[in-house]
């Protein structure tokens, strides 16, 4: 690997990489941009930023304002991850406050990088309950909730295989909504449970928007109501595709009864 | 009775939390914090609704509580505080209204007796209208904190001086 050179065109890469990770982690732009900008000031340049959802863009100033250097990053949504979230919030603080070098910081990025996400069978298992919590909490009883986990493990694995094979995001959200709901409509067809349509309801919450909803409403707070927009229309499609998925199972069961 | 009730809800609240958590990749050591303030979040949010008040301000103020919380916890475990606010506020994002909602556009799309074309267009109004409240008073209770402090980070001189100390010694 080449080595980088301690000036502001590497700076720049490297903070651009940093951003881009933030931006498809799940932070929001204000933090995206204060994070960004910490660590510039703490290997010692100004810089200028204009964030989007799929782009950031950055100027960066040296203390003569002689030089200066710009590029665009494009960002590639990977998923929320939060584990991305801490280490680099971390590591803008190291860099603040251990005056870091930019080898060093490039090293940690790469570290971050390559954490272990959880193994699967545990994110099935811990979201199967998931589901059947949020069945509790709409009043199921045992077994709509055994029928909600069932739903729910079964939607969840057929998203992450759907984007393994790289379909369209929002198409894997309909194809687990989709299943998801099958498996609980199936349950609701046999007239399993007292009060299957709990579980039918509850199965596909799990696909429920919530980081960017809730970033919307945040970056809207702060300011950024373009993002904020952006976000919001990214929720309300994820949740067209949920809803076509409980459509689509509603009307095979219309069919078949 | 209802105070089983509302603790067993909250408990389940605190489980979903996890699963969101374990789902949004999180490190280890938040994730009990987590629990707690799923936990706590319900129960705040299940205790207002059981005093009649409705779900809208309801979820505000459990959000507000998970936000305020999770400043502490922020200190305690050493991550940023949306790490552990989002997560447990996820329970309470109002999916299923989300959900009617979106079933009665579609239901609208073929209505084509007035009577229960009105009827549906009403519940479809309030419910977006409810979700849409939810969600805003969501990101508003968790942003409190932030708002109130007026801090660009909560990492101020707090935690320095902790670590210091900690080096110190």
């Amino acid at each position: 690997m080449k080595t980088l050179n301690e000036d502001a065109q590497s700076a720049g890469i490297i903070l651009l990489e940093i951003g881009s990770l933030l931006m498809s982690s799940g932070a929001s732009t204000h933090r995206t941009r204060l994070t960004m900008e910490r660590i510039a000031r703490g290997l010692g340049y100004g810089i200028e930023l204009l964030i989007t959802q799929r782009a950031l863009m950055l100027t960066i100033i040296e203390k003569d304002h002689e030089l200066f250097f710009s590029r665009l990053k494009r960002i590639s949504p990977h998923g929320v991850n939060f584990r991305m979230v801490s280490g680099i919030s971390h590591l803008s603080w190291d860099v603040m406050e251990g005056n870091w070098t930019i080898s060093q910081i490039s090293v940690e990025v790469q570290r971050l990088k390559s954490l272990p996400h959880y193994p699967r069978l545990v994110v099935l298992a811990l979201v199967g309950l998931a589901g059947a919590a949020f069945c509790r909490i709409f009043g199921g009883g045992y077994t709509e909730m055994t029928v909600a986990f069932i739903a729910t493990v079964t939607g969840l694995f057929v998203r992450q295989e759907a984007l393994k094979v790289k379909f369209n995001p929002y198409v894997c959200v309909y194809f687990a909504a989709f299943s998801a709901s099958f498996m609980a409509g199936m349950a609701e067809h046999f007239q399993i449970g007292a009060d299957p349509e709990k579980a039918f309801a509850t199965s596909v919450l799990f696909l429920v928007p919530g980081v960017p909803l809730i970033n919307s409403v945040t970056d809207m707070m702060d300011g950024n109501i373009q993002n904020g927009m952006v976000r919001a229309m990214n929720g309300l499609m994820i949740s067209f595709a949920i809803a076509m998925g409980i459509f689509s199972v509603k009307m095979i069961l219309n069919f078949i009864q | 009775m209802i105070l089983l009730e509302i603790l067993t809800k909250s408990f389940w609240a605190g489980i979903a939390a996890i699963g969101f958590a374990v789902l949004f990749n999180v490190p280890r050591r938040v994730i009990f914090p987590i629990w707690v303030l799923g936990t706590l979040g319900g129960l705040v949010k299940f205790s207002v609704i059981y005093f009649n008040v409705g779900i809208i301000l309801a979820s505000f103020l459990g959000a507000t509580v998970i936000g305020i919380v999770s400043i502490q916890m922020a200190h305690m475990r050493n991550s940023p505080p949306l790490v552990f606010s989002i997560p447990s506020v996820i329970p309470m994002v109002p999916g299923i209204f989300a959900y009617k909602m979106m079933l009665g556009l579609m239901a609208l799309t073929s209505t084509e007796n007035t009577d229960t074309y009105l009827k549906t267009l009403i519940e479809t109004v309030h419910n977006g209208a409810v979700m849409m409240f939810i969600l805003i008073s969501l990101g508003i209770g968790v942003a409190i904190p932030m708002l109130i402090t007026r801090k660009e980070s909560i990492k101020k001189s707090k935690f320095k001086k902790n670590k210091k100390a900690a080096i110190s010694t």
